[in-house]
């Protein structure tokens, strides 16, 4: 019954936060932006401009526009793209799986990374591999995504062709842009997983689980590592909407076709109706992901199961 | 029964002896390593400043004779100590005013997010209301989504200036300080002092001023350490992206963008700018996570 409160509340805010979204967009790009001029070429005349402010219907009052764009929202009609064919909705979701795929890549490497990092820097601490893995987490957090990714480019698709450039043909143009996504998020899980495994490893319960004459990889992985890794699974959620923000950058530096590139092109084309729906998608994604995230958590640690809303 | 516990305490005061020794030498070790990334950021602001002078030449200064020309020290002349890009400018020029604009940018948007964050802040913890709870969720709604399109979206809306990047990124950043402070006033408006200093009949912009403020002072400074590589990274984001600074100012971003065609055959004209820009972050990066341990070990889970 609980569960099923918090799930409304959390769709009601969902909802909530694509309104705040929606309109955000419809403030930039209507009030201080001019939707028109980026359609016209350069020698239209006045009445090229007043003919497309009617079809498009610019001269309604600012509040009718809105409440007409609100509307449409509602029946999840999202305009028409104003340079490709096509309702905008469709084009965005023509780009949702490239997103899905380098963002679910881009966790992977994080993960993957991050978490057996931490647990072995944390088990030998202050040898080489703790100290490597705190350089690669030092670095990871702080060289910029686009750089990271321009670097993978130059040392793995140039200097030597293991990886293509650009692109997204096969499992091979997938690995440098979830790498370039996904380490800043490693380091963050990485240190994480060091310190929580530090100090679960000097728990009463660990000893517990020695003195039983368990072997020592059951200790690590089922009582300690189960441990350590709530505080990975609190920010988990942050760090998917993270991936989410960082994959549109990732996607121009590569190429790769999801809904951030597409974002990117249709801003500077001022192609509006696509950018509002681009931003609706990804800001459902992203609360709908943290929603997940949340619900397994709650799951997972029954301690937490209803403390906060 | 008494040896042992004089020897407990013995164990006990050899044990805090050689921790307190242990915490000098770290002390002292952290100082060793936070000199070279405060070398760098000295270098930067420096750099910024002076850029005239270490750099004379036009930035935008074509020489279209010497165009991809190599590095000095790979080959190239020492007229062109860094090499120079696709249309022959000088990138060392390109390089240090560069570093002005970055440095130009984070001198106003820091303390301007800072300033403002802080007010918004402290005003939503103190007193709240209606006002302070919408003001709050806006700010979570602004955290949890892709900064970088609003700020594309608003840069292509606004037109290329370093005015509006520095309207863009003050938008983007000022959130941080907000809910951070308005956290840290919540709690410390139910603290002793200020609870005295209430029933005293303390004004609220006397207790804000004198009480509150002094409180969250190594908070603000440490996230503004920590927002500087920030915000350096996010000018190049959107210089990267094209909606930074106009095309004929010299940026780290714009000059990355623009060598990513060179990429194979000289290195140089994007390994220089990215150079700058990951060693400025990198050591801002270390200096604020340094100054956060000496201020607030508290925020340790910050950034």
């Amino acid at each position: 019954m609980q569960f099923a409160n918090l799930l409304v509340i959390r769709l009601i805010q969902t909802i909530l936060v694509i309104w705040v979204v929606v309109s955000i967009v419809f403030v930039i790009s209507r009030l201080i932006g001019n939707p028109e001029t980026s359609l016209m070429p350069w020698d239209a005349t006045n009445e090229d401009y007043e003919r497309i402010r009617e079809k498009l219907g610019l001269n309604d009052p600012m509040i009718v526009q809105y409440g007409r764009f609100l509307g449409d929202a509602l029946q999840g009609d999202l305009g028409f793209s104003y340079h490709r064919t096509g309702p905008a909705l469709d084009i965005v979701a023509d780009k949702v799986l490239g997103t899905v795929k380098l963002t679910a890549a881009g966790l992977v490497v994080a993960l993957g990374l991050g978490v057996p990092l931490g647990v072995f820097a944390a088990l030998r601490r202050g040898s080489p591999l703790d100290w490597l893995a705190r350089l690669v987490a030092v670095f990871g957090q702080a060289t910029p995504s686009f750089w990271l990714g321009l670097m993978l480019i130059f040392f793995l698709a140039t200097r030597v062709s293991w990886f293509p450039t650009a692109g997204a043909e096969g499992f091979r143009s997938l690995v440098l842009p979830a790498i370039a996504l996904g380490l800043l998020s490693a380091a963050g899980f990485m240190r994480l997983t060091r310190s929580g495994m530090i100090d679960v490893m000097n728990t009463d319960f660990i000893r517990t689980a020695r003195a039983k004459g368990l072997n020592e990889r059951t200790v690590i992985l089922r009582h300690g590592l189960r441990h350590a890794l709530i505080p990975v699974m609190t920010i988990l959620g942050i760090e998917l909407g993270r991936l989410i923000a960082g994959s549109v950058i990732i996607e121009v530096v590569f190429s790769w076709p999801g809904i951030g590139r597409l974002m990117i092109e249709s801003i500077l084309q001022s192609d509006y109706p696509t950018v509002q729906a681009g931003l609706v998608v990804i800001a459902a994604s992203i609360t709908l992901g943290n929603l997940i995230v949340d619900m397994t958590y709650r799951v997972i640690d029954p301690r937490i199961r209803m403390a906060a809303l | 029964m008494s040896i042992s516990a004089s020897t407990d305490a013995a164990v006990a005061a050899a044990n805090t002896e050689s921790r307190r020794r242990w915490q000098i030498s770290y002390r002292r070790r952290r100082y060793l390593l936070v000199a070279p990334p405060m070398l760098v950021m000295i270098a930067f602001v420096v750099f910024g400043i002076f850029a005239d002078v270490i750099a004379p030449g036009d930035p935008g200064q074509t020489h279209l004779l010497s165009r991809l020309e190599a590095p000095v020290f790979s080959g190239g002349t020492s007229e062109f100590p860094l090499g120079t890009d696709h249309v022959g400018r000088d990138i060392w020029t390109r390089v240090v005013h560069g570093a002005r604009v970055s440095l130009i940018v984070v001198a106003i948007v820091v303390p301007g997010a800072a300033l403002f964050g802080t007010v918004i802040g402290m005003f939503a913890g103190w007193r709240g209301g209606i006002v302070g709870q919408l003001l709050m969720r806006y700010v979570d709604v602004q955290l949890a989504l892709p900064a970088i399109l609003f700020a594309v979206l608003l840069g292509a809306v606004l037109g290329a200036s370093l005015r509006n990047v520095i309207l863009i990124l003050l938008v983007w950043t000022w959130t941080v300080y907000a809910r951070l402070i308005r956290a840290e006033v919540l709690s410390l408006k139910e603290r002793e002092f200020v609870l005295a200093s209430l029933a005293a009949g303390g004004s609220n912009w006397w207790i804000m001023r004198k009480q509150l403020l002094p409180n969250v002072f190594n908070t603000i400074v440490v996230i503004m350490t920590l927002e500087i590589p920030i915000v350096i990274v996010a000018e190049a984001s959107l210089s990267f992206l094209g909606v930074g600074a106009p095309v004929e100012q010299a940026t780290w971003g714009r000059m990355i963008t623009e060598a990513r065609n060179y990429l194979t055959h000289a290195w140089w004209v994007m390994w220089m700018p990215g150079l700058a820009l990951m060693l400025v972050a990198l050591s801002g990066n270390l200096v604020g996570d340094w100054l956060r341990d000496l201020l607030d070990p508290r925020l340790r889970n910050l950034g």
